[in-house]
């Protein structure tokens, strides 16, 4: 019952905060979410999982209670949490309660239902990472996307409209491409399978011997490629993989900080949770078959993305368009199929969460106060606000990977785990190619810092340049120890996504 | 001696393709109103006469429910019109073309 | 072993300067002297902890110890062995207990000098600084006694980040963010190389440690005996490979050309900066990287050739840039430059002594000559250029003799300490070069740049020291306290005297066993297993020539490099030694140009990056916002314009809806009778 708790807490304190005064609705709703930070926590700590939750493992803190009887179909309420998705969700309480904090300075109207909104957002996404039947899973899903719409639409920038509109339609087609697929994989999969339970449809493609029945024509084995990549591209855009990614941009200049941060901290994994949770663990034969344009496109994305992030002169799109730099490894990791570069993955998952939503923060403090975010308006912040300026700098190189910072050992093991990898054809030449992201994103980042926080003091707006409070602060340090403590003992996280992953590569037959 | 029900049927028909001429060519709001209620009595002619034909209460049950639905369907379309004359000064449905494009 | 005695505490020696990192940075700010007091201490204790270890290891004992397990998991490995583990740990062997006195004292000198050099000049962000070089110093001292090469890499990327931060320290100016930028990336451009490496070599034998029975050069050469196919490459050629792989690292680290661009810009941070960091320590790395695994080059001639060829095309190539720079740091950097080129020829022809040798003088000699370089500017009132200076020689008598003494041995004049580890690089690659025509090009271009060394040093000592001073600072020079003139002098007695350590030429000649340094390096003290010069020795396929006997061809080669020092010297001594210098510049004609803009090898990288990447990038972005992002956003204007056309049909009259209204109908009873076939 704690993850029931969990999302109630969030979705009852969504609830509070909404009906709240403006003026305190800030301080309560950062008191609510520590409930379920604490809450996450001690589930971190008592967790006594093991396995894969898919494939037969022993599933933490689960609940399956009968919910709908659809025909033959059996909907129930089924949650549990592996290896896998609690790192995500304690990542995820994490990043909400200090998105929170951080809101404080930047929002000042409607702060009720802003903050309301966060926590409700918070509710769908521990949902999404928990939830273990297609259908529950569908709606959290879903949902995750009504308040993220409402953030960039309300609190966003000048071209809020057309980026919320645009960050909601993309998404939600694909949510429907993918939601289609998925049906006609039930559908094809015929008797064997009465529920959507997520376990049981995973038994039935990796055991059952997968699609049986010919549906609407279309014999089973094209049917399951079919269904493969229609759930690839429904994920590919979420995540966003090049060239799915043009709402990233969009969305993360618009989005006020707090949401940028849960923005490229949570959604964005969403997309890669997914790929590993459906087309990663149900299809390992269409993996195999698929391995090499999927690394292709990882490396594009890799590649690609940091070059866009070089041309950007407004520091979030630099960040945004990192972000998609960064997903390409993550996509690069699950493609190898090894253990290091499945579980590596996982890991960047967490540890790009961490990063990113750190960078977003320091660009905001300094938005803060400088009212610009362009490269080109500013330099010399260092001299002005040297503790913003030096968290900045150390996001940075976190971003580029530093030794002892979680980005490093996300990527080691990513690379790791590709060059050696037995699916992947010419994975060497795509884990030296998806590398080469590593000096281009020093070359951006590095440059960025050079033009903005070093050099002179110079600023090109008609604002005086404030301070930045310590509750802006406060929250990018304990980001920034999280990733080095990370970064310095990985096993904390890795041992448990190594546990979870290693059951997905034994059905594909790989190690 | 009953009458065929083919006569009834016929008859129907011609009830409803008078209020269907009606709707597609009067532009007077009251005399929609008056149309669509001959359409609503032929489907009951319809209804009556296959219960009859059937032998059972079904048919002539639905008939009861469609007056009761004709009679609410008047009294608002009655309070449309009277609104509509209100605003335009006209029952001419040609007139408010504010729920156009 | 366990970690007993002093092993024990050896984990201590990188800790401290942690410690004093975590003290500078964050109480820097209320303590006197900002810092620098935390730092002194932390290296002062890094320092006798090593000097202790130091002498644990001339007692014959060594560790070896894994500390730490950052990651373990199952992977199949190339060469057969399954899973693999990536620790952190300890190497304790002669090499890096030599390698961490090195390091420790001169960081601990430098932080000396810089209550001198940094607080005495009233600088602000002391914390910063201070807290840069402890963190420094805990990463260089980390990676010298790591025990495996992702260890080393990490500590690796890390001085890296430190050398980022301390030579953009001056962050307000326009030049020094630049030029840490620079660094940066140019170092990470040859870390790409490195990283790749690691993964590599990890994947394929399964191991990154550098000693002991699993360590990857010893499964190395299991795969090269058992002739093992790795990645579709053989298994002496995948050795190859991986190893020029992480040779990239080392000379983006080590300033080896092409990836040397950095180094002179670096000298926009603090002198004392340069001295720790960008001469003695940190470019070290990769020099000490290579001989940290030397085993595993060993196996690959082809890997050492390329490794002497670019030292040796390095040292000449730096060498006569260094001609014509007029910046005393400048000097400076270039010869740094050249002599690690020295460095990779010894290691690059087998010669791991004499590359180690030559190391630890250079980093007492070239942190002497660059903390003297600082005493003069703090001399000069921060003025570096050397023909504002002049005839300091008399108003800074301990700085003119230490600084001269360390001249003497970057020059290579015997007895001083560079003569004797020059002289042994240069030996070990002549008598490789007699049977290898590369190697020989590589000694030959090794040998010219001796002259250059001699001209460049001795111009300029004459020209800052001695003739007349030629401005007005030179005349009234800013007096220096002791904290600058203690370090000088310790270095100074250190550049001359620590040749003694391994005398070979003498011990051939007289027959005498003072050939110290190869002993110790030897293992005759103890060591770990394979670690050893002979192990490596037997490993390199060289073979070795001579000329006549093998006493001539070492005392030729020492005359003649002798020869040429002196020569370089002489040539300086003509052109500069005179009250009243002139550049004499365009005596080089058209050459000129070319070494004044070191070979336009900064303008290629700069073109590459301004002219190359940035277009691409700009392009890429503009494909991006035109064709990716058009498709996308041409998608929503189809369906916005096909929605304005249909909706002409919400006419707004009744009679037309009902009109449609019924056609539908009519229309949908005709298309399903058809396909029911009523009209049949």
């Amino acid at each position: 019952m704690m993850i029931e708790a969990l999302i109630a807490v969030a979705l009852l304190g969504a609830l509070v905060t909404f009906v709240a005064p403006n003026r305190i609705a800030g301080k309560l709703a950062f008191a609510i979410s520590l409930i379920p930070t604490a809450l996450a926590l001690w589930l971190f700590s008592a967790f006594d999982g093991s396995g894969n939750a898919l494939l037969g493992g022993e599933l933490a803190f689960s609940s399956n209670v009968e919910w709908i009887q659809f025909g033959d179909y059996t909907i129930s309420w089924f949650v549990g949490l592996d290896g896998i998705s609690l790192p995500l969700v304690v990542m995820t309480t994490i990043l909400v309660t200090l998105a929170i904090v951080s809101s404080w300075t930047p929002i000042d109207e409607r702060e009720s239902q802003f903050y309301g909104l966060l926590l409700f957002i918070e509710a769908n996404l521990i949902g999404v990472f928990a939830a273990l039947d297609f259908f529950v899973w569908f709606i959290f899903w879903e949902a995750v996307l009504i308040p993220m719409y409402l953030l960039i639409g309300i609190w966003g920038g000048p071209r809020r409209k057309y980026a919320a509109i645009k960050f909601f339609v993309y998404t939600n087609v694909a949510s429907l491409v993918m939601f289609g697929a998925f049906i006609a994989l039930v559908l094809g999969l015929g008797d064997g399978v009465t529920s959507f339970a997520l376990p049981e449809i995973a038994d039935a493609m990796v055991n059952g011997g997968g699609v049986q029945t010919a549906l609407f024509g279309v014999d089973p084995g094209t049917l399951t490629a079919i269904v493969f990549v229609a759930m690839f591209l429904g994920f590919a855009v979420k995540v966003p993989v090049v060239p799915f990614h043009t709402w990233l941009p969009d969305a993360h200049v618009e989005a006020p900080t707090p949401a940028s941060v849960l923005l490229a901290g949570v959604l964005l994994k969403m997309g890669t949770y997914a790929l590993l949770r459906f087309n990663f663990t149900m299809f390992p034969e269409q993996v195999e078959a698929y391995a090499v344009p999927i690394a292709a496109i990882a490396v594009i994305s890799v590649i690609y993305g940091a070059l866009l992030a070089l041309a950007q002169t407004d520091l979030k799109r630099i960040v945004a368009y990192s972000s998609v730099s960064s997903m390409g490894y993550v996509i690069l990791g699950l493609i190898a199929y090894t253990e290091f570069g499945v579980s590596g993955a996982t890991f960047q998952m967490v540890s790009h969460g961490l990063i990113s939503g750190l960078m977003f923060m320091a660009v905001g403090v300094i938005y803060n106060v400088t009212h610009t975010r362009m490269v080109t308006d500013m330099s010399g912040l260092a001299d002005r606000m040297p503790v913003a300026a030096g968290v900045l700098v150390a996001g940075a190189f976190g971003y580029m990977g530093l030794p002892l910072m979680s980005g490093f050992y996300g990527e080691f093991t990513i690379f790791f785990g590709a060059f050696g990898s037995e699916l992947l054809a010419y994975s060497q030449v795509f884990t030296a190619l998806a590398m080469f992201g590593i000096v281009i994103v020093a070359g951006y980042l590095l440059f960025a810092l050079q033009r903005t926080v070093f050099g002179p003091y110079h600023l090109e707006t008609d604002y005086e340049i404030g301070r930045a409070a310590l509750h802006d602060i406060a929250p990018m340090f304990v980001l920034l120890g999280l990733i080095i403590l990370l970064g310095v003992a990985p096993e904390l996280i890795f041992e448990m996504m190594k546990d979870a992953v290693t059951p997905i590569l034994e059905t594909g037959g790989g190690l | 001696m009953a009458v065929e029900v083919q006569y009834y049927v016929l008859l129907s028909m011609a009830l409803f393709s008078i209020g269907l001429f009606g709707i597609l060519t009067r532009r007077n709001a009251l005399l929609f109103l008056m149309s669509v209620e001959l359409m609503l009595n032929a489907a009951n002619i319809n209804l009556i006469a296959f219960a009859f034909y059937h032998g059972n209460l079904t048919g002539q049950v639905f008939a009861l429910f469609t007056m009761a639905l004709a009679a609410a369907e008047v009294a608002i379309g009655l309070g449309i019109l009277l609104v509509l004359y209100r605003n335009f000064r006209d029952v001419d449905v040609t007139v408010p073309t504010t729920m156009r494009w | 072993m366990a970690g007993t005695g002093a092993f024990g505490y050896a984990p201590a020696i990188a800790l401290f300067p942690l410690v004093a990192f975590v003290v500078a940075l964050t109480f820097g700010k209320y303590m006197p002297k900002r810092g620098a007091i935390a730092g002194i201490l932390a290296t002062a204790g890094s320092l006798l902890l090593s000097l202790w270890l130091l002498v644990t290891v001339a007692g014959g004992e060594v560790y070896h110890e894994t500390l730490y397990e950052w990651a373990a998991g199952d992977v199949l490995t190339e060469a057969g062995s399954n899973g693999i583990e990536f620790t952190f740990g300890l190497l304790i062997d002669p090499l890096s207990a030599l390698m961490l006195v090195i390091v420790s004292l001169v960081a601990f000198l430098v932080h000396v000098f810089s209550l001198g050099y940094m607080n005495a000049e009233g600088e602000t962000g002391l914390p910063r600084y201070y807290a840069g070089l402890g963190l420094f110093t805990f990463s260089m001292l980390a990676f010298v006694y790591a025990d495996n090469l992702l260890m080393a890499f990490m500590f690796f990327e890390l001085v890296g980040l430190c050398s980022y931060l301390l030579i953009g320290f001056w962050f307000r100016t326009r030049s020094a963010p630049s030029a840490a930028k620079k660094a940066f990336l140019v170092t990470r451009f040859g870390d790409y190389f490195f990283l790749l490496g690691v993964v590599a070599i990890a994947s394929t034998f399964g191991t990154v440690a550098f000693a002991g029975e699993n360590s990857f050069v010893v499964a190395a050469e299991t795969a090269i005996e058992n002739g093992q196919t790795l990645f579709g490459f053989d298994a002496r050629t995948w050795v190859t490979i991986t190893a020029l792989l992480v040779l990239g690292g080392v000379m983006g680290k080590s300033a080896q050309f092409p990836l040397h661009t950095w180094l002179p810009d670096a000298m926009e941070g603090p002198t004392t900066v340069s001295a720790l960091i960008h001469a003695a320590t940190m470019v070290a790395a990769g020099v000490y990287l290579v001989a940290r695994m030397f085993g595993y080059y060993a196996l690959s001639p082809t890997a050492l050739t390329v490794i002497a060829f670019v030292g040796g095309f390095t040292a000449l190539f730096a060498a006569t840039m260094g001609v014509v720079k007029d910046d005393i740091k400048q000097v400076l950097a270039y010869s740094t430059i050249s002599q690690y080129g020295y460095m990779m020829l010894g290691l690059g022809v087998g010669g791991y002594v004499a590359g180690v040798f030559h190391l630890m003088n250079h980093a007492f000699f070239k942190a002497l000559l660059f903390l003297g370089a600082g005493a003069v500017i703090v001399i000069m009132h921060h003025e570096q250029d050397m023909w504002k200076m002049g005839g300091l020689k008399d108003k800074a008598p301990i700085t003119y003799y230490t600084f001269l003494a360390g001249a003497l041995a970057l020059a290579g004049i015997i007895p001083f300490s560079g003569f004797w580890s020059k002289d042994e690089v240069l030996y070990d690659a002549l008598i490789v070069g007699l049977e290898q025509p590369v190697i020989l090009v590589a000694y030959a271009m090794a040998l010219i740049a001796v002259f250059f060394t001699g001209f460049y040093t001795f111009r300029m000592v004459f020209l800052t020291f001695h003739g007349e001073p030629r401005s007005e600072t030179a005349e009234d020079p800013h007096p220096v306290g002791w904290s600058i003139k203690a370090p000088l002098i310790v270095l100074g007695i250190l550049a001359v005297v620590a040749g003694l350590v391994n005398l070979a030429p003498l011990a051939k000649v007289l027959g005498v066993d003072i050939t110290f340094l190869e002993h110790w390096l030897d293992g005759e003290f103890g060591s770990v297993e394979g670690l050893t010069y002979h192990a490596y020795h037997e490993t390199v396929a060289f073979e070795e020539g001579a000329i006549g006997s093998e006493t001539v061809t070492m005392l030729l080669g020492a005359g003649l490099s002798l020869g040429l020092a002196l020569a370089g010297a002489l040539t300086a001594h003509t052109l500069y030694n005179v009250p009243e210098p002139v550049p004499h510049k365009e005596r080089l004609g058209g050459v000129r140009r070319t070494l004044e803009a070191n070979y336009y090898q900064d303008e290629y990288q700069v073109w590459i990056a301004e002219r190359v990447t940035l277009p691409v990038a700009r392009m890429a972005d503009r494909f991006d916002q035109s064709v990716i992002d058009g498709l996308v956003n041409s998608v929503s204007t189809a369906s916005l314009f096909g929605g304005s056309r249909l909706k002409r049909v919400q006419t707004g009259l009744v009679t037309n809806y009902a009109a449609l209204l019924v056609a539908g109908f009519i229309g949908l009873l005709l298309l399903l009778g058809t396909l029911g076939g009523w009209f049949l």
